[in-house]
């Protein structure tokens, strides 16, 4: 497990917001005909899971899942095909944007809030039952942690002393309901020692700031001491889905956040200000990262459609 | 525990031929684990868990807290580790909190992932009415039938318990596996058929109904606790009545359309006799499919009883009024009949 630099951190970045971006554009045009849930400003946390986590520990996400597939390695071109519903997709366009499953990297995601827990104390129960040494991480957000399934995993995480790492991207809005009139704590980070957990929040937005923090969780669970609660604070910049009209956000707010937290543009400042890399490299850097997904998007774009005729199998893997 | 006898086959009770079954699974394959409230030291509160912990461990017998939505999505990231987990949840009634991870998770996960991501996982329950009114005493089979992905088995006797569970903890899909407390709860010497319980493995395969008594006048469809109901009703009209083929359905998906509409084409009259609610359900299932294959003209006469869309009342005398019990099978059979 090498750890990723600073500079690599923000490669990692540049390329997540460049396959967010390419992915709005099947939008307008319906070649992603549902809804699709970007996640745009949250980069800095899926780069920070980079280099914490080993090929078989487990991540479930959620219907905002795209980063952190990408962080636990899932091949873009495949996702990229998956949301673009096509064939070649990482399901055969059976599933779509909400639902990314790929078994050999422990990854899968749900459309349910609050139903990644579940799943993934089912990994961590099972690298205790294979004594595998292996950690399970469960996405959610702010909205999601105020579903019954939180409490009740993070209860038997605690209980059993299970590897389950809790990562809450809290970005301030639940669809139309801000945290702070859906939440009884100022924090979610506090409700670590009502489960025996290891818990902390952290500026997400940071990506320094969540790489140690994340490493800190992951060892935490690692070693055997149970769960961890790790709140990584943040902000959509876009609306809940594309096409969100977003009338319960302030228009300037957003606008403000954007042009003073970006969390890209905080990380290039960083690297900036620290001379690890000039102006023009850094550009160069955006520009390639943009080169290649837009090449990625051309050529899943040729891809073809799943056969109609195949609408009616998996529904049971032995046949029907 | 299993009553040791030198003979080959037994009278043993449901649960204990359900927990043999388990047994058997688990020695047979390690990746087989249960989770459930009380299935551990306790053996499940109908007994049919009885003895794995000791046999297997507390990791593998795994007595969880009441939180049903965690330990049954667990079961899926246990499947995508490869393990073949079977989940009691205590009561049927209960899914309500954790049909989420039932239908949006194990049932779909296979599809969703374009059969990528197989979910070989067993929800083992107990349904059907002992009296215990509206919240314990459902039997469900039908909504779990109705949702995508799901085999739904609701066994009659000791000997298919054993046989059918083997099938569903092998089976790759996820199966829903319905006990009736009734039957739970059941002397193993009173049990009509399929009495005679094989010390060995054996599996009963899923979607093979059973023609538990043969007859040539009504085609009776039925299955789980109803089937001795039937059963009973059809040997008192032997030789007097109609003639009556009992078909215990043994799995609701697949539906073994085949054997019943075999019986119907020579009969022509079919009664499906169901303790599930009746309306958008099994029974009505069972007759559109064999119209749709036979043709309306091939059926005489077709009749359905069950719960009539009302909750399970408390009291017996309301309880009896709803459930398809013997007076209401002969009724039924009076009818398509006269
Ligand atoms: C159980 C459930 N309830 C409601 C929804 C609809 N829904 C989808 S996303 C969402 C908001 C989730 O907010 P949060 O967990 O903070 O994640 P974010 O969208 O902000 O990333 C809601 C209510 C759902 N998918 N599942």
């Amino acid at each position: 497990m090498s750890t990723p630099t600073l500079l690599e951190r923000y490669r990692a970045m540049l390329e997540m917001r460049s396959f967010e971006e390419a992915c709005q554009q099947g939008v307008p045009t319906r070649e992603v005909h549902g809804e699709l849930h970007s996640a745009i400003g949250q980069e800095a946390i899926a780069a920070g899971m980079l280099g914490s986590l080993r090929e078989d520990d487990a991540v479930v996400s959620t219907h905002r899942n795209h980063l952190h597939a990408l962080a636990k390695g899932v091949d873009p071109r495949a996702m990229m095909a998956e949301i673009f519903e096509k064939s070649t997709g990482l399901c055969g366009g059976f599933g779509g944007h909400m639902h990314l499953f790929d078994k050999r990297l422990r990854f899968s995601t749900t459309g349910i809030v609050g139903a990644s827990l579940p799943v993934a104390l089912g990994h961590a129960y099972a690298a205790v039952l294979g004594g595998t040494g292996a950690v399970a991480v469960g996405v959610t957000g702010d909205g999601g942690a105020n579903i019954g399934s939180f409490h009740e995993c993070l209860n038997i995480a605690g209980a059993w002393k299970l590897p389950l790492v809790v990562l809450i991207e809290n970005n301030e809005w639940a669809i139309s309901v801000p945290f702070s009139e859906s939440t009884a704590t100022p924090t979610l980070a506090e409700r670590a020692p009502a489960y025996g957990a290891w818990g902390k929040r952290v500026d997400g937005l940071d990506v320094e700031a969540v790489t140690e923090a994340f490493a800190e969780a992951v060892a935490h669970a690692r070693a055997g001491h149970g769960p961890a609660i790790l709140e990584a604070t943040c902000y959509r910049f876009r609306g809940h889905y594309e096409g969100d009209l977003d009338l319960y956000r302030k228009a300037d707010e957003k606008a403000q956040r954007l042009a003073e937290r970006d969390p890209l543009a905080l990380t290039r400042q960083t690297l900036l200000d620290r001379g690890v890399a000039g102006e023009a490299e850094l550009d160069a850097m955006a520009a390639a990262a943009s080169a290649r997904t837009a090449e990625l998007l051309e050529s899943v774009r040729r891809d073809p459609s799943p056969a109609p005729a195949t609408a009616h199998d998996h529904v049971f893997v032995s046949g029907r | 525990m299993t009553v040791e006898t030198s003979a080959a086959v037994r009278n043993i009770n449901v649960s204990q031929a359900i927990a043999e079954s388990l047994r058997l699974e688990m020695a047979r394959d390690e990746k087989v684990v249960v989770l459930g409230e009380d299935v551990g030291l306790q053996g499940g509160v109908f007994g049919s868990t009885r003895g794995l912990q000791r046999e297997f461990g507390a990791m593998r017998v795994r007595d969880t807290p009441i939180a049903e939505m965690a330990f049954t999505g667990m079961a899926v990231g246990l499947a995508i580790e490869g393990y073949r987990p079977v989940v009691e949840i205590m009561f049927v009634d209960f899914i309500g909190v954790c049909l989420e991870q039932v239908f949006n998770a194990i049932g779909k996960i296979p599809y969703m992932s374009g059969g990528r991501v197989e979910m070989p996982v067993v929800i083992k329950t107990a349904g059907g009415c002992i009296g215990s009114a509206a919240q314990h005493s459902q039997c469900l089979w039908g909504t779990f039938a109705h949702l995508p992905g799901l085999k739904v088995v609701a066994p009659s006797s000791p000997h298919d318990s054993k046989g059918l569970m083997a099938a569903a903890v092998e089976s790759d899909d996820p199966v829903v596996f319905i006990e009736h407390k009734g039957l739970l709860l059941q002397k193993a010497a009173t049990f009509e058929h399929g009495a005679d319980v094989p010390k060995e493995r054996y599996v009963v395969p899923l979607g093979q109904a059973n023609v538990v008594h043969a007859g040539s006048d009504v085609t009776l469809v039925t299955l789980s606790a109803s089937v001795s109901d039937a059963l009973a009703v059809a040997q008192e009209l032997d030789g007097t009545g109609p003639s009556v083929e009992v078909i215990d359905l043994r799995t609701v998906v697949p539906l073994d359309l085949d054997t019943i509409c075999a019986s119907v084409a020579r009969t022509g009259r079919l009664l499906v006799v169901d303790e599930d609610y009746v309306g958008f359900g099994l029974s009505g299932e069972v007759i559109s499919g064999v119209v749709e294959r036979l043709g309306p003209q091939a059926l005489r006469a077709v009749k359905r009883i069950g719960v009539a869309d009302t909750p399970i009342p408390a009291a017996k005398s309301l309880e009896e009024a709803v459930l398809p019990g013997r007076d209401a099978i002969r009724r039924a059979i009076d009818e398509v009949t006269r």
